[in-house]
C-alpha cells in the first residue's frame, strides 16, 4: 500500500482549505513510502523556496518514519543516534517541523511536507490534511 | 491569461494525466512552472516511474528559461545535425543550468494573452514511439484545457 494519485490530491486539497481558513499561503508536498514526490502543489502568491522545503519535509517524515521534527532528538549528544541529523543524505534531510508520516493501519504509506510561515502552523495544516484519509492518522 | 495560477496548473494537470491515461495508456508525470521556472504544481500518476516527477519538472523549467520548447532544444543535440543550428556553442550547453536544463522533448512554455510566456508545462513517462503519442503531446493536451 502506498499514497495514490487520488489519495494525494484529497490530502492537498484539505491542506489548502485549511491554509486558507488560516489566511497562510503554503506549499504542500506529498511522498511515497520510500520519499519519492507524487504531487506537490504551491499556494498562489507562497513563496517560491516553501516548494522544496515541503518537499524536504516530506521527505523526511516519510523516510525516518517520524516526525521531520523528531530528527533535532537524535542530534542530542547524550542520544545513541547522535551526530544523525548532519548526515544530509539525498541534500533533503531536514529537521525543521512540518513534515509528518502518513499512515495506514499498519504501516507507513508516504509522508507529507507544508512549508508556510510558522512551523507549528505546518504542522497543524498537515495534521488537518491527513486527517481525510480513512486511517488512523489524526 | 495573464498568470498561471494554481488552479488554472491543477486543470492542466488533470488535462494531461487523461490524455495520458486514456489515448497514450501509460502513466507519466507532470508539471507546471510559472513565468520565472518556479514550480507551481506536479503529480506523478500512480504506477509512473519514480524518475519522471524530476524530468518532468527540469523540462518545463527549461521549456520557460530558454523560451521554446524542448522539442526544439533537443535537435541541438542531434548528433544528425549537432553544430548546424548553434555552432560550437551546442555541445556547451550541456551541463550548465544549475543542473536543471533538459534537452529532452516534453516541455512546452505557456503563452499569456499579451504573447508573453507566462509558464511551462513539462511530462515525462511517455516516451515518443506510436504516432502523435509523446511526452510533448500529453504536455498540449495539458495546455489545450487552459485555453477552454
Amino acid at each position: 500500500m502506498t499514497v495514490t494519485l487520488n489519495m494525494a490530491r484529497k490530502i492537498l486539497g484539505a491542506g489548502k482549505k485549511e491554509a486558507r481558513r488560516r489566511g497562510i499561503l503554503c506549499s504542500i508536498a506529498i511522498v511515497d513510502e520510500n520519499g519519492w514526490l507524487v504531487a506537490l502543489h504551491r499556494m498562489d502568491g507562497a513563496s517560491i523556496p516553501t516548494a522544496d522545503i515541503a518537499r524536504d519535509k516530506a521527505w523526511t517524515a516519510a523516510v525516518f518514519r517520524m516526525p521531520s521534527s523528531a530528527i533535532s532528538r537524535l542530534g542530542n549528544p547524550q542520544s545513541p543516534g547522535s551526530g544523525f541529523n548532519t548526515q544530509n543524505w539525498n541534500d533533503r534531510l531536514t529537521t525543521i517541523a512540518g513534515g509528518l508520516p502518513i499512515e495506514d493501519d499498519t504501516k507507513v504509506i508516504g509522508g507529507i511536507g507544508v512549508c508556510g510561515e510558522t512551523p507549528e502552523q505546518d504542522v497543524n495544516i498537515c495534521q488537518a490534511a491527513i486527517k481525510t484519509l480513512p486511517t488512523r492518522n489524526s | 491569461m495573464k498568470e498561471i495560477t494554481l488552479e488554472m496548473a491543477e486543470k492542466a494537470l488533470e488535462a494531461a494525466e487523461r490524455w495520458a491515461r486514456d489515448i497514450a495508456g501509460l502513466p507519466c508525470s507532470t508539471a507546471i512552472v510559472d513565468k520565472a521556472g518556479a514550480l507551481i504544481a506536479v503529480h506523478r500518476m500512480d504506477g509512473a516511474a519514480m524518475a519522471t516527477t524530476e524530468i518532468a519538472i527540469e523540462k518545463a523549467w527549461s521549456a520557460v528559461v530558454f523560451k521554446i520548447p524542448t522539442l526544439m532544444m533537443s535537435r541541438w543535440l542531434d548528433p544528425r545535425s549537432v553544430g548546424e543550428q548553434l555552432g560550437d556553442h551546442a555541445l556547451g550547453m550541456v551541463g550548465r543550468g544549475k543542473n536543471r536544463l533538459c534537452f529532452i522533448p516534453g516541455g512546452i512554455p505557456i503563452t499569456g494573452d499579451d504573447g508573453e510566456i507566462i509558464g511551462g508545462i513539462g511530462n515525462s513517462g511517455v516516451p515518443s514511439g506510436v504516432g502523435d503519442i509523446s511526452d510533448t503531446s500529453v504536455s498540449q493536451a495539458g495546455i489545450s484545457a487552459l485555453y477552454d
